[in-house]
């Protein structure tokens, strides 16, 4: 893969030709005031290229800039990329937390599941919040500014798609496990009881069938127990279905992959002619606009006539 | 890999090193470079937020400076005049300029010249410069690909522009790969030769500095053919998936257009056929058609199962696996859609223009003897009313180049009966005879040259075929393995300049001169696959069908008549 870099030849040809031409037009322009307003912008510029971390470029640059801010949705989309930048970072957390509950330990965890239910609350917010800035990023469609802005949506909605099916994968299988877990520490306790029982029987036929004291304390805990998962597998579908419709709402801006979508050809070829098409009809619009207009002209002079000659009339008469 | 990964790389260095939001700008070549290796979704991935033509960047003035402009432009005046209305007067914050291939001085200076505001960041070569549809497959996508037909005092202007895209391709290719070669040429066409001439002078002496990659190993060969040495290939029905995709329905730049055809689903009217994406496609594009129905059918038969399992939602938990699992399903649909979308157009092409029956004759035509017996079916198909157009001019002309000093009285009856088509004109078969014929060949085309060749067709013709409809092996495959067994004679194909191979090459880049076919293409993925120590590369100016070679014979046809008419 071999490849040339001409730049410095670029650059040495057009230092030479702009010393050249420098002469010409030193005394054209008032530089003074483009170098105050570009050291003011200086600070601006880093701001509104939000994915960059590069330096601002030499000042040339920025006095060519002046007077041009951002358009808003440059900030929104900083703001998902840094909703979803945190959301990451929680993510991880999350996955501590559903570790620590998962292994067995005698103590008290619900203090644990706790934690899991905000975090997941707390992802799931972030997500429909981003989603919900996504939304606003399709509010008018003019100008080509608008494929920009589509396309930033589709690859913050592609970022945020990932995550959220990160999660719901994450989430599934903790509740998988929950569940295993469950239904394991039930049936150990019940064949216990029944152990228990037999062996009771056969100890003491005559004896009280009911359950004893420790009995009792032990089936107690044991609801108890089952009480507390099932909350946490509760909360869990809930934030469930939060992502299923934050999911189905982001589907529609993610591209297929590997679709005909997904063909940079085909993108341009639709801006063509979409482009294409708003002229077509732009002209139409101008036509009958016209059309209109000249109508309304000849009927308001007919009118006009009309009562000149009947005010001509009236005049003569009288 | 070889060539698709080549040009992705070229791409991703270009991509990486900028951060930012950016904007791709490209040219009509480079549009289809681009998007044959390249997704949209990649694009994304990489802040590429639009993508425009360069021609309509400079007719919006809406400034947009908080984009960062990277160009990817082959290097032709109009696309530099482009640049410098762009760069007086600038829309974008930065402007990085790639260059697909080797830029003149002059053309520097004139960038220079405009870039007053410096809001140039760079100028680079990334020789990208060729499509690269599959792993071992490229094309040029030359349009006035008739070009080549034409001999040089007729239209030296377009010639001259024919060549030097030719050999900016083949030169792109080996700087992609860092490989100067060794250069052959077919003897007896004129316009490989001059090819062959000029990619070794910039290769040798205009850019030695540029080409001067290590030389540890043996250099790969270049081999320059002309298309009309072999004209059988492309005027053969194909049976094998992609080759009569492209033979029935057409495909550019691995996108097949369906929209002509009626029935067809809304979002099934363009369709991608790409090898690097679709994983049935990649391990079906050979097959032929009556095992690709059968792998249709298991591929269909999966996906309901498939999403069968995907109906039974009853639980919680079922739900959420149906959720997961929705993506990869709607992947699936698609796909399968797709795949049954093609195959029932193309079932039924065949069954409206005969083409089982035709294809018969053709391959008979190509591959065994008995002039009496094939007279007599093209013969028979010829008053056949039901068999189209194109499928009589292409049974005739497959005669003609057969048996064209054998039987001149058959061959004028033959011409008097398709006078009566009404899309085709004799003259074109003639024509074809004079660009194409038995004089002007090098290779053994039909085999009957040599003693050891009509010797070994009659072995085979004892053996009998496995399939009739794909007997036919292209002429390449026999120069491939000439090359393998290194008995590429020197007389019929001689070097260019004192270079010459020293040992087996272990890269052979084949450059047909006039179009590739995908039954070529084929051959070299097999031959390749097959490891014998050589990996071929094919490329070619165009991709064809037959539907392209008559018609690049017909526009050859025309101009070469009207300028012997105002001589």
């Amino acid at each position: 893969m071999a490849a040339m870099n001409r730049t410095v030849k670029f650059r040495k040809q057009r230092d030479a030709l702009k010393s050249a031409r420098a002469p010409l037009s030193s005394s054209a322009s008032g530089s003074g005031i483009e170098m105050v307003s570009a050291s003011l912008l200086g600070s601006r510029r880093s701001a509104y290229a939000p994915l960059s971390t590069e330096d601002p470029g030499p000042s040339s640059m920025d006095a060519f800039t002046v007077g041009l801010l951002p358009p808003d949705w440059v900030d929104y989309s900083e703001e998902v990329a840094a909703n979803i930048q945190y959301a990451q970072y929680k993510m991880a957390e999350l996955v501590k937390a559903h570790y620590k509950v998962l292994t067995p330990s005698f103590g008290e965890d619900s203090e644990e599941q706790h934690t899991i239910a905000t975090l997941t609350h707390e992802i799931t917010d972030l997500l429909r919040r981003s989603e919900k800035i996504l939304q606003k990023f399709s509010a008018d469609e003019s100008s080509e500014d608008y494929n920009v802005r589509k396309n930033v949506q589709r690859s913050l909605a592609t970022n945020l798609k990932n995550i959220s099916v990160d999660l719901r994968r994450k989430q599934s299988t903790y509740m998988r496990i929950l569940q295993q877990q469950i239904e394991g520490h039930d049936k150990v306790d019940l064949e216990m009881n029944l152990n228990d029982n037999k062996s009771r029987m056969e100890d003491d036929e005559f004896g009280d069938l009911g359950f004893n004291e420790h009995q009792m304390s032990e089936l107690k805990k044991s609801v108890q127990f089952t009480e507390e998962r099932e909350r946490a597998i509760k909360q869990v579908v809930e934030s469930f279905n939060e992502l299923a419709q934050i999911m189905k709402d982001l589907s529609v801006l993610v591209i297929d992959q590997g679709t005909i979508v997904d063909r940079i050809d085909y993108n341009i070829q639709n801006v063509a002619t979409s482009v294409e098409e708003g002229v077509k009809q732009l002209q139409k619009a101008e036509r009958t606009q016209k059309k209109g207009g000249m109508v309304r002209c000849a009927t308001i002079l007919v009118i006009m006539c009309f009562v000149m000659l009947v005010l001509l009339i009236l005049k003569e008469i009288l | 890999m070889v060539v698709v990964s080549a040009a992705r790389d070229y791409i991703n260095r270009m991509l990486q090193d900028i951060s930012g939001m950016k904007v791709l700008i490209l040219d009509s070549n480079t549009v289809s470079i681009v998007s044959v290796v390249y997704s949209q979704s990649e694009l994304l991935q990489k802040e590429v937020f639009l993508v425009e033509m360069v021609e309509s960047i400079t007719m919006s003035r809406e400034s947009m400076s908080h984009l960062k402009a990277v160009y990817f432009l082959r290097p032709t005046s109009e696309n530099i005049q482009h640049l410098r209305r762009q760069l007086a007067n600038p829309r974008f914050g930065e402007y990085h300029l790639f260059f697909s291939n080797i830029l003149k001085d002059t053309q520097i200076h004139d960038l220079a010249d405009s870039d007053e505001q410096e809001v140039v960041q760079q100028v680079q070569e990334f020789y990208a410069d060729f499509v690269a549809l599959d792993t071992f497959h490229f094309t040029l996508n030359i349009p006035s690909n008739h070009s080549y037909m034409i001999p040089a005092e007729v239209d030296l202007l377009n010639l001259r522009r024919f060549c030097d895209r030719v050999v900016d391709g083949i030169s792109a290719i080996f700087l992609a790969l860092k490989r100067r070669p060794i250069i052959r040429y077919q003897k007896t066409s004129d316009i490989a030769k001059k090819i062959a001439i000029e990619t070794a002078k910039l290769m040798y002496q205009q850019e030695s500095g540029l080409f001067d990659f290590r030389r540890t190993e043996v250099s790969p060969l270049l081999l320059v053919i002309d298309r009309r040495d072999d004209p059988v290939t492309p005027l053969l029905n194909q049976w094998t998936y992609q080759a009569m995709v492209h033979e029935l329905i057409g495909i550019k730049d691995n996108k097949v257009d369906l929209r002509g055809m009626d029935k067809v689903p809304k979002d099934q009217q363009e369709v991608v056929l790409s090898s690097e994406q679709d994983s049935f496609f990649k391990s079906n594009m050979f097959e032929n058609f009556g095992d690709i129905g059968m792998n249709i059918k298991r591929l269909v038969d999966e996906f309901q199962q498939y999403s069968e399992s995907n109906q039974k939602i009853q639980t919680i938990e079922d739900m959420a696996k149906f959720v997961d699992n929705y993506p990869e399903y709607r992947k699936m649909h698609g796909n399968v859609s797709k795949h049954v979308t093609l195959v029932t157009e193309m079932s039924k092409i065949v069954e409206k223009r005969k083409l089982m029956l035709v294809s018969q004759t053709e391959q008979e035509l190509a591959c065994n003897g008995g002039q009496v017996a094939a007279f007599e079916a093209v013969t028979d198909l010829l008053n056949n009313e039901s068999i189209s157009d194109i499928d009589r001019i292409r049974l005739v002309m497959l005669y003609a180049l057969r048996y064209e000093k054998e039987s001149p009285v058959q061959l004028m009856q033959l011409f008097s009966k398709l006078a009566r088509s009404a899309e085709y004109k004799t003259g074109l078969v003639q024509f074809l005879l004079k660009q194409a014929g038995v004089d002007k060949r090098t290779g053994d085309l039909f085999g009957n040259r040599d003693l050891l060749n009509i010797a070994r067709n009659m072995a085979r013709g004892l053996k009998g075929v496995e399939n009739v409809y794909t007997q036919h092996q292209p002429l390449l495959f026999q120069t491939m393995e000439s090359i393998i067994k290194g008995r590429l004679k020197d007389v019929d194909y001689p070097y260019v300049g004192n270079h010459f191979q020293q040992g087996r090459p272990q890269d052979v880049i084949i450059f047909i001169v006039g179009g590739t076919t995908y039954e070529e293409s084929r051959s070299v993925a097999l031959q390749n696959a097959s490891n014998s120590g050589i990996r071929f590369i094919l490329g070619g100016s165009v991709v064809l069908n037959s539907k392209r070679f008559l018609k690049d014979l017909e526009e050859a046809q025309r101009i070469s008549r009207s300028s012997t008419a105002v001589v």
